[in-house]
């Protein structure tokens, strides 16, 4: 990828982040990638293992937070890590493919702990480039 | 004082009310000076106050603390009082961190006694206390383990041999909430706890070594066993991942509920339910079990930090003294009785980034600190200083027996870092005589004491408006991050 896809913008308590992507499920992609930036430095994740979830919504904002809330869970629960994704969009379902491994204390140096994605303020929009996404994490 | 464009009426030094306008139920209240009041003003935190009191059953006031700052839906520093038979409840009323709270350990020896020593106190405190992300607990808890937990709080530690009965008769509640249901925590949330209790996590939370560095009330230290000069730990956790789940799992389930019943609110993160209905009781039911695993983890982590002293430093359990001064949540909703219109009324008061306070005489406040009031564990930021705190009589007046629960944020975390780009954090603190282990660095950075209220300035506040009175001030020496 060529370079930083997200930035954040100014929140006092939380971490607010601005996502750009030439169409949605590239923006889709780049707003789960940058999720797991805010985790860990994805430079020292290696790409071993695929995992896969599934999301849906009505509309693209509903999609981007169930698909958020799914990509949380796999670090949270399961301690996965991922380098980088892939998203599919059939109607209203998504489906999330991760490349990446599981935590490893010795090689990964994880941040930060996100208590959730918040629904608060979450919007997509296209944008003159395609489109462009913002949401709010807890930390 | 102007708040976009609504005007903010100023009542005395310390309090600012808000008018009614438009669906608001009742105004509301803020407690700050005249100079936070500028402050407070240019976020978006006094339009959540305007929000709140929209809710359905919100009684009084809807209420905002002087280290109020933006939340989720609700302020962080907000309270608000439901009629429980009337009202809602809403998880964004509690927050994502349920029952996180503060607790304080007093101990027997004086901080110069110590300070020589501290360096590597500090190492074995950050080695045996878990912290940081993806750490776990020394504690593997099965499933049945885990359910025991969720009912009965601090007390499962107990019957393991991690809290004595003094442990749990200085909590709050003593360490358990009645009412909680493991069946309404979901099989995620459940999942994502069981292997965190006992750590204390990342962010804000810590476990600091503290210098009792002024007596405000001689009475009221003496009685809760603290003395100028003395060594102190404080621990600032919560619910981890199983409390955080539970908020999010019923911030859905509130959507719906919203939706169903047709509930109009100004903005859509004060999702809530009627405290009545089964979506209600059932939050109110995960909510109490998620508080437990909260006081549970709080007393494991007491418990390590008690075991590291006593190996450390060769000493017996009577020669270190550290016994509990008390241990209080600040992200809870609480069935109580207040009086409401000159007659006493059941309510539940949501307490988002804010702290039970209850004033001398109250039957719910442990036996030896009853005449003195309720103590209340205000943590500042980690360079400058702590309180501690007794509930005064003007709080069950004012503010449904509750206070501020901290310095309150004042500048955003990419600031932070920002603001100190290339220093070390590590030796700047050392400069001003606090030694620090973290996890990571780039937490550290977020936390700053710049990036915080002047914690003494809220304090002089809630003091001054005589809803909590302060006893003393503590003085951080060395600080474990997450």
């Amino acid at each position: 990828m060529k370079g930083r896809r997200f930035r954040l913008l100014p929140h006092t308590a939380d971490l607010m982040l601005e996502v750009r992507g030439e169409d949605l499920p590239g923006l889709f992609s780049s707003c789960v990638l940058a999720l797991f930036s805010l985790l860990v430095d994805r430079r020292t994740v290696r790409g071993t293992e695929i995992r896969s979830v599934e999301g849906a919504g009505e509309t693209a904002e509903d999609q981007l937070f169930s698909l958020l809330r799914e990509a949380l869970l796999l670090f949270a629960i399961h301690k996965f890590l991922a380098r980088s994704a892939r998203v599919t969009i059939e109607g209203k379902r998504v489906t999330l493919t991760l490349a990446g491994e599981p935590f490893d204390s010795e090689r990964h140096s994880v941040d930060r702990e996100i208590k959730a994605v918040t629904a608060h303020l979450m919007s997509v929009e296209r944008s003159p480039g395609g489109y462009l996404a913002r949401f709010i994490v807890d930390v | 004082m102007r708040f976009q464009d609504v005007e903010i009426r100023k009542l005395s030094d310390t309090m600012w009310e808000i008018p009614r306008g438009g669906g608001m139920r009742v105004p509301g209240l803020v407690f700050a000076s005249e100079a936070m009041m500028g402050d407070i003003v240019r976020d978006e935190a006094i339009r959540q106050v305007m929000n709140v009191a929209h809710l359905p059953g919100i009684l009084k006031h809807s209420i905002g603390m002087p280290d109020i700052h933006w939340g989720y839906g609700f302020p962080i520093g907000g309270v608000a009082a439901m009629d429980a038979r009337e009202g809602v409840v809403s998880p964004g009323g509690v927050g994502y961190d349920i029952n996180c709270g503060v607790r304080l350990l007093r101990s027997d020896l004086t901080a110069d006694a110590l300070r020589p020593k501290l360096r590597e106190l500090v190492a074995a405190l950050h080695r045996e206390v878990p912290s940081g992300v993806g750490s776990t607990g020394f504690v593997r808890l099965t499933a049945e383990d885990e359910e025991k937990v969720l009912t009965q709080g601090s007390r499962w530690a107990a019957s393991r041999g991690f809290a004595s009965a003094q442990d749990i008769a200085c909590t709050e509640s003593g360490g358990a909430l009645p009412g909680a249901d493991p069946d309404a925590v979901s099989a995620v949330a459940r999942k994502r706890g069981r292997d965190q209790l006992g750590t204390l996590g990342s962010g804000n939370h810590f476990l600091e070594i503290d210098e009792v560095a002024e007596v405000f009330d001689d009475e009221a230290a003496r009685a809760f066993g603290l003395f100028p000069g003395q060594a102190a730990v404080l621990i600032h956790s919560g619910s981890r991942g199983l409390g955080y789940q539970v908020c999010d799992d019923y911030l859905r389930t509130m959507a719906d509920y919203m939706r169903r019943n047709a509930i109009d609110l100004p903005d859509r993160q004060l999702a809530c339910a009627h405290i009545r209905s089964p979506e209600g009781e059932r939050y109110l039911s995960a909510l109490a079990a998620a508080a437990n695993y909260a006081f549970a983890n709080r007393q494991l982590l007491a418990h390590q930090a008690r075991e590291t002293f006593l190996r450390f430093l060769g000493m017996g359990p009577n020669d270190l003294g550290m016994r509990m001064v008390y241990d209080c949540g600040h992200n809870n909703a609480k069935f109580e009785e207040h009086e409401v219109d000159g007659r006493a009324r059941r309510v539940l008061v949501h307490r988002k980034g804010a702290t039970r306070c209850f004033p001398p005489g109250n039957a719910e406040i442990p036996e030896p600190y009853r005449h003195a009031g309720q103590p209340v564990l205000i943590p500042g930021d980690m360079g400058t200083a702590s309180y501690v705190l007794a509930g005064a009589p003007e709080g069950m007046r004012l503010s449904f027996g509750s206070t501020c629960h901290g310095a309150g944020r004042r500048m955003s975390r990419t600031q932070a870092r920002s603001s100190v780009r290339g220093k070390s954090i590590v030796q700047e603190m050392e400069r001003r005589g606090v030694i620090v282990a973290c996890a990571s660095h780039k937490t550290l950075a977020e936390e700053i004491p710049e990036a915080y209220k002047d914690v003494s300035e809220v304090v002089d506040v809630v003091h001054a408006a005589g809803i909590a009175r302060k006893v003393a001030r503590l003085k951080p020496l060395a600080v474990v991050k997450g």
